[in-house]
């Protein structure tokens, strides 16, 4: 009896920890009302901001959950979008089509992707050192493009016009919830998500298992380029330009992103699709509410502050039910 | 059955990759009709270069090691650069001795900001890489808010600090020292040998009594005061500090480190991984002078891309060491065959 009564505490507890980012979340949202409202600025605009800036985060993060499940993390992620959308800008500059551009971007953005895993997975490189040296080169050639054919400051980019109808919060919506959805099929409901959990909470058994090791990770990567490469097409809408310092912050607010969602570093069979979108989200909305609390130039470093300490803090209580005797490696 | 290695195995397997290192990038420069080291200047920087490269990947390598991913080592060495600069500064204004008091005060609170993050890693008990992102964007917005965003010029620009950065013997010393304490540290004391027991066993150390906690809080200490150092070389090198990085742009510091960690490392299999790293420390300052020769043709994109290549190819060679073996000998097993 005691001991079904310690069971049902500790799953009531899991739950309110599991629920605690979608909480955060809703308190950030209704904490940005509240600050724009007694600023006496427009909510709408703030609302459109904080979406446009989540949607891109939210997406390319949705896509990295697939890498990080297993246990793997990729810091290249954000020069893969920039290197994505320059060689999209570059293509469309050459041949005036935006089916060819959408195409190329996709196209680059799971071969760049595809060589990580290759690499990783074929010559047995450790998956982190792979994407430090993916950031460096994919951002290096970004940079080289972008300052040979436009210059650093101004950069490169497309006619706002071929864009701008699809720069609207309903398309951007459908696109973000598309994808989404495809994750969440892939993830939850076929055996490629299961296989991906099971190898990331314990890779050597599920070897063991049968489960093809280069064969998963391969997927998680191609998954986690579909996600750059719609997410560099969504930043090329919001802003028909890239300079060497597009999405340069992307790859590290990943990292942040879906732990402040509430999935463990680790990955494994607690790796959450929402927790990206969820996470995404929430930061973006932090760092806004920041910056409108704290309105000076100096105060871009106390937000910083603000916003990492809140991080340490959903992060310190999400992880409670963790705890183990050993420090954590 | 270890198998103990030959004199000249262990001086083959430490030289073979410096010396392949010398003979390419001479060679190149011999062959554009060029002098990698024209003036005394250069040596400087080389040498200069080199002690920031070595000491950042000690810095990397002490919890790399042990499974303790750290985001945070570039933002101690700019924060504790920033910090000391102007305590010194406000204490000499630029005076003589300047470049001395900045350097020990660099260690001393580039010690604390490492104790500190350390304290957070062990108090919340979260993975160290989560907390090391933590600790970076608050060691940045504190650097951001001291700064304002700029620059720290006059704190850094004097004739003390510019007679360290006017002769290679200053770095050359902080090199030696930096390597004998380092060494002395992890390969002669208890605290070293728990290290050693931690990083192989972290499970069975621990259960044999090694105290982890104070364990970990020392590497942290030792690694903020190694990036202490690099903060104050750094800020020698180029004589200023930049104060305006955010949201994770003080991280580039570390990547620097990576290539020559894994040399290091491999060096160190026949000899001692800390030389291995100063080894690998002054191969990268040989391909940084070169870079520095032919800056016309070379770009930094370029260098960036270069770098980023030899990391990749020397990497796929380790990590497929064991099969290009197994294939070489099954050649020379065939050859003979034939014969």
């Amino acid at each position: 009896m005691a001991q079904s009564e310690l069971v049902k505490k500790h799953r009531v507890r899991e739950l309110l920890v599991a629920l605690l980012p979608i909480a955060a979340l809703a308190v950030l949202f209704g904490a940005l009302c509240l600050v724009v409202n007694i600023k006496g600025y427009r909510l709408d605009m703030y609302l459109k901001i904080v979406f446009n800036e989540g949607v891109v985060l939210a997406i390319v993060a949705t896509g990295a959950i697939f890498i990080y499940s297993l246990g793997s993390f990729d810091i290249s992620l954000g020069a893969s979008t920039l290197f994505s959308a320059t060689i999209g800008v570059m293509v469309y500059n050459a041949s005036g089509s935006l089916p060819l551009m959408i195409l190329t971007i996709f196209g680059v953005a799971i071969g760049c992707s595809l060589l990580s895993s290759v690499l990783a997975s074929v010559f047995h490189i450790p998956v982190f050192v792979t994407t430090v040296a993916m950031m460096s080169v994919l951002s290096a050639v970004a940079a080289q493009i972008i300052t040979t054919n436009g210059g650093a400051l101004g950069g490169i980019g497309i006619p706002a016009t071929v864009v701008a109808p699809l720069d609207n919060v309903p398309f951007k919506l459908i696109a973000l919830a598309a994808f989404a959805l495809l994750c969440v099929f892939v993830f939850d409901f076929t055996k490629i998500g299961r296989r991906l959990k099971f190898l990331g909470s314990n890779a050597v058994c599920a070897k063991l298992s049968g489960i093809k090791v280069n064969v998963y990770a391969i997927i998680a990567f191609v998954m986690a380029g579909l996600g750059v490469g719609l997410g560099a097409f969504l930043t090329l809408v919001y802003t028909p330009s890239v300079t060497p310092t597009t999405a340069g912050s992307i790859g590290m607010n990943i990292l942040v992103a879906i732990v402040f969602g509430g999935m463990p570093i680790s990955g494994g069979s607690r790796s959450r699709i929402y927790a990206a979108l969820v996470g995404g989200f929430s930061y973006i909305l932090l760092n806004n509410i920041l910056k409108i609390v704290i309105d000076s130039g100096a105060g871009y470093g106390i937000s910083q502050i603000v916003s990492a300490v809140f991080f340490l803090a959903v992060v310190y209580v999400t992880s409670m039910n963790y705890r183990t005797k050993l420090l954590p490696r | 059955m270890i198998k103990r290695q030959s004199i000249g195995t262990k001086l083959i397997g430490t030289l073979a990759i410096p010396a392949a290192f010398a003979a390419i990038l001479f060679g190149l420069c011999a062959a554009e009709g060029k002098t990698m080291f024209a003036t005394p200047i250069s040596v400087n920087y080389f040498v200069l270069y080199a002690a920031i490269v070595m000491i950042t990947t000690m810095a990397l390598s002490i919890n790399l090691n042990s499974g303790r991913f750290d985001f945070s080592l570039g933002a101690m060495a700019v924060l504790s650069s920033v910090l000391s600069a102007k305590i010194t500064y406000a204490l000499l204004q630029g005076g003589s001795g300047s470049a001395v008091v900045m350097l020990l005060l660099g260690v001393v609170i580039g010690a604390v900001l490492g104790l500190l993050s350390g304290l957070l890693y062990v108090g919340l008990r979260i993975p160290p890489i989560i907390t090391s992102l933590g600790v970076t964007l608050i060691y940045e917005g504190v650097t951001f808010t001291v700064t304002s965003g700029k620059y720290v010029n006059t704190e850094v620009r004097n004739a003390s600090m510019s007679a360290f950065s006017g002769t290679w013997i200053w770095p050359a010393l902080v090199i030696l020292v930096v390597l004998a304490l380092i060494w002395f540290i992890f390969d002669r004391t208890k605290f070293g040998y728990d290290y050693k027991a931690l990083q192989n066993g972290q499970k069975v150390a621990v259960n044999t009594g090694i105290r982890e906690v104070p364990n970990a809080l020392v590497c942290y200490v030792i690694c903020g005061a190694l990036m202490g150092i690099v903060g104050f070389l750094s800020a020698t090198r180029s004589s200023t500090i930049n104060g305006g990085s955010l949201n994770f742009g003080s991280i580039g510091i570390m990547f620097t480190a990576f290539l020559p960690m894994f040399i290091g490392g491999y060096i160190g299999r026949f000899s001692n991984d800390k030389l291995g790293y100063l080894i690998a420390a002054l191969c990268m300052s040989l391909l940084n002078s070169t870079f520095a020769v032919f800056s016309n043709q070379i770009s930094a994109s370029m260098q960036s891309i270069i770098n980023a290549l030899l990391l990749v190819i020397f990497l796929i060679y380790l990590s497929n060491e064991g099969l290009l073996k197994k294939l070489f000998q099954r050649k020379q097993s065939a050859s003979c065959g034939e014969r």
